[in-house]
């Protein structure tokens, strides 16, 4: 049965520009995949057409079929993480094998916040 | 509401798949095979076609086809060089073609188009209209599946009374990416009357 597993340090979840994501990738594939990476994306989610671009992708060299990997990701400075009534968009680290994926979600702004556009109040 | 709270955001309605109405997966792939995989799902805006095209691939892959997708609309009528050279490179008859939006190509553009796919193992495509391919299947919707889906994307959330599905499918002539839609910006007014200046 496949396994991956993402976990990030400190279960930080919230980031400013420029900083560095990292954490642990760990896998168990039953065989040996060519590829296991990670990619470094974000995505829009709302009422529209869904965009999405992968800002870095990160094979691991040698992966073996059961593996545990630390990993760093310098992150860019932008676009920032930010939700309105219409769009969303979301930043997230993906740990890839083949068609096998596991994701974490993370806020990437100035503030580490997602920024709300208007019209969005604070957070109950 | 946030956009990605919203039960009825796109990534959410995307991951709805294709559900046979009248009909079963033996029979599309049995009618599929007797067509020689060339074949065309047919119906209008919004009833399932792309979805269908979709979840045709996984099938097709399973049963040892290659698949090659061209996306086609509106916007692009014709397949670029790069989609071209996707669709025909070293193509055999493990390799089936999957167009998506045939109908926006001119006569001309199709004509040539088919000709090429001749060497592959199929082409099955979505079409607005028929003529283009034998048809595979023409795609419809219910006011009954609109409900099934909207049960199911708004789990834990209010949802509409029954006989609010028949009204949004009517007024949507069997548009379900319209209705979908219209209930993305009805839940969203919902939870801004509930809670004014509060996001949850």
């Amino acid at each position: 049965m496949t396994m991956l597993e993402l976990a990030l340090n400190d279960n930080r979840t919230q980031y400013l520009p420029n900083e560095v994501i990292s954490g642990l990738a760990s896998w168990n594939l039953g065989t040996a995949r060519p590829v296991v990476e990670l990619r470094l994306s974000w995505y829009t989610r709302g009422k529209g057409t869904q965009d999405t671009r992968v800002e870095r992708k990160v094979p691991f060299d040698d992966p073996r079929a059961r593996d545990t990997r630390e990993f760093r990701l310098p992150l860019p400075d932008g676009p920032y993480s930010f939700s309105g009534r219409l769009i969303s968009l979301v930043w997230q680290v993906e740990l890839v094998a083949g068609t096998d994926k596991q994701t974490i979600e993370f806020t990437l702004s100035p503030t580490g916040q997602e920024i709300l556009l208007a019209g969005i109040g604070p957070v109950k | 509401m946030r956009a990605r709270d919203n039960p009825f955001s796109s990534d959410r309605v995307l991951r709805v798949r294709f559900k046979p109405l009248g009909t079963t997966w033996d029979a599309i792939f049995a009618r599929l095979g007797e067509l020689d995989y060339r074949a065309a799902i047919v119906g209008p805006d919004g009833t399932g076609k792309t979805t269908l095209l979709e979840d045709l691939a996984r099938p097709l892959n399973d049963r040892g086809f290659n698949t090659r997708w061209v996306t086609l609309n509106l916007a692009k009528r014709k397949p670029t060089r790069d989609d071209a050279r996707h669709a025909f490179h070293d193509l055999t008859k493990r390799d089936i073609l999957l167009v998506d939006g045939a109908d926006h190509m001119p006569p001309r553009e199709w004509r040539s188009f088919a000709s090429r796919a001749a060497k592959a193992g199929g082409l099955i495509i979505t079409s607005h209209v028929e003529g283009l391919l034998p048809p595979l299947l023409h795609t419809q919707t219910t006011p009954d599946l609109l409900a099934e889906i909207v049960g199911h994307l708004a789990f834990g959330h209010l949802v509409p009374p029954p006989a609010m599905f028949a009204d949004l499918h009517h007024r949507h002539a069997g548009n379900l990416r319209d209705a979908l839609r219209e209930l993305y910006d009805r839940c969203a007014d919902m939870a801004d009357e509930a809670h004014p200046g509060v996001r949850k």
